[in-house]
């Protein structure tokens, strides 16, 4: 679900979950004026669009640097975001008044027993398993690279201010180095994608918390969401909950709301969620 | 910033800050702590900020580097900690550790950003200089590009080393897994290496497994050259160069 938060009155988050092929992507804007939703949007579209299409033509070029060991799904995924950056690019070098809008993107692809994962930027994914909540992506942030240096240590980030700055977002460059990577998934793993709307008010054990005392992913997002709402909802906030399946092999079930509060004509955020699911 | 004092019996002789560069140790002159004895070797320590953890290595001397009453190779040190040398001892204040980076975002002068922002390439390489600038004393240098590594010492495996490339790694029987368990009875996913941005975490699966014959009661960081023990299975966890 995504939630405008407390302070903000537009939503520059977007997602979309395409139930059939298991795509489950995120994504925030950034930019001024509505250009943040258009970025996001645009991002999400377009990685949507590209997944889709490379299913029904698996001879779509590739964009984008892959490895050898990928899946033909980790390396469609990874181009997609590659596309998307150009896309969000392209449009902003078209339309100046664009020039410096941006989005993150975090995709989950998900098949029988393994995910495949693209990000670039801030939001986040996490996998819960046998109880400990483990982060899937590395922030691309100016605190978090800190960090990785031993520059600062992960509590001075959280209380640094400079928390909002990016060294890698969809749109600022021609070209953007997304990671990418493949995992295995076991019965019960449940996974989150989130923006930092959440991230930045819920500390992870709490997150964690939250996603193992309810079974139900529906209303584990919207506590997540009640959460960051309760201490300031700063930011937009979505959340994706996955939980795959105890019981059988066709495995997942998820859960994605639309939108409560962007509801107001940009058809932004939930709006696009496609209906439908196991 | 983490200060070493360099003693003899109770006397100070040197104090330096250790920053960026690494602290050399040893008899030679130009070492940043010259200690002026025959035990101890030219070139005979050094101290160094690696992945935030300040770290003493031993450059191979005769005699030994000392951490309080152990002999190591290579250790990471903590505040209150000695490094001896010969006679000498060396002592560790890492109190102030935190200061300086605390202070980075007041020097920076930065406004408050609420919007989130992505660096144009001047901008982030301007901030990343004066990020590296002011981590001068306590930024590490070469820690980043060590590579994460498992070496199997025991048990059945697919491999005998595996290079830690992802965010998470699954040691278990899973086809899937990175580290592959061979054998009966192995679980699918007995444990798994989470890596977050402070460092490597080892996280139990459906097994508990230990570090250093201890059972671990939760994620637990991981440091070069830990020992873990997972389903009969002892593999070590090193920074390869």
């Amino acid at each position: 679900m995504t939630d405008v938060g407390r302070v903000r009155s537009n939503n520059e988050d977007c997602y979309r979950i395409v139930s059939e092929l298991g795509l489950f992507v995120l994504s925030d804007g950034m930019g001024g004026e509505a250009h943040g939703e258009v970025a996001s949007a645009l991002a999400v579209e377009t990685v949507v669009k590209h997944c889709l299409e490379g299913e029904n033509n698996p001879a779509l070029p590739v964009f984008g640097e892959t490895q050898p060991g990928w899946s033909a799904r980790t390396k469609r995924l990874s181009s997609a975001v590659h596309l998307a950056n150009k896309k969000i690019f392209e449009s902003a070098a078209r339309h100046p008044e664009q020039s410096g809008m941006g989005a993150t993107l975090t995709a989950i692809w998900i098949s029988e027993n393994s995910l495949s994962l693209a990000h670039v930027g801030d939001s986040r994914a996490y996998i819960l398993r046998t109880g400990s909540l483990q982060q899937l992506t590395s922030d691309h942030s100016l605190v978090a690279e800190q960090v990785r240096r031993g520059i600062l240590t992960s509590t001075q980030a959280e209380e640094s201010e400079l928390q909002s700055v990016l060294l890698r977002a969809l749109g600022a460059n021609p070209d953007v180095e997304v990671d990418a990577e493949e995992q295995p998934l076991f019965p019960r793993d449940v996974l989150l994608l989130c923006s930092d709307g959440l991230t930045r008010m819920v500390m992870e054990p709490e997150t964690a918390g939250a996603l193992q005392s309810e079974p139900d992913p529906q209303t584990a997002a919207e506590h997540l969401v009640a959460m960051a709402n309760e201490r300031g909802g700063a930011d937009n906030i979505t959340v994706i909950v996955i939980r795959t399946s105890t019981e059988s092999k066709s495995w997942f079930s998820w859960f994605r709301r639309g939108a409560r509060k962007s509801s107001n004509g940009n058809g932004h955020a939930g709006g696009q969620g496609q209906a439908g699911g196991k | 910033m983490a200060k070493l004092s360099l003693m003899f019996e109770e006397k100070l002789v040197k104090e330096v800050p250790v920053g960026s560069r690494a602290v050399s140790i040893g008899r030679s002159p130009d070492n940043d702590l010259p200690v002026d004895n025959l035990a101890v070797s030219n070139y005979h320590a050094r101290v160094y900020f690696e992945a935030g953890r300040l770290v003493v290595e031993d450059l191979d001397s005769l005699n030994g580097t000392f951490v309080n009453d152990m002999r190591v190779e290579r250790a990471t040190l903590h505040d209150g900690d000695s490094i001896w040398v010969g006679k000498h001892h060396i002592k560790v204040d890492a109190t102030h550790d935190t200061a300086l980076p605390m202070d980075y975002g007041r020097k920076a002068n930065a406004p408050r950003i609420n919007e989130t922002m992505v660096l144009d390439t001047k901008v982030r390489r301007d901030m990343l200089q004066q990020a590296a600038a002011m981590g001068e004393r306590t930024q590490f240098a070469a820690g980043r590009l060590k590579v994460p590594t498992i070496v199997v010492l025991s048990g059945r495996t697919d491999q005998k080393e595996y290079a830690l490339t992802n965010k998470l790694t699954v040691i278990g029987k899973s086809s899937l897994a990175t580290v592959r368990l061979k054998g009966w009875f192995k679980p699918a996913m007995a444990a798994q290496i989470n890596q977050r941005d402070d460092g490597y975490y080892l996280v139990a699966g459906d097994k508990i497994p230990s570090v250093n014959a201890a059972p671990i009661s939760g994620p637990v960081r991981l440091n070069d050259g830990d020992l873990i023990e997972i389903c009969g299975v002892r593999v070590n966890f090193i920074f390869r160069e």
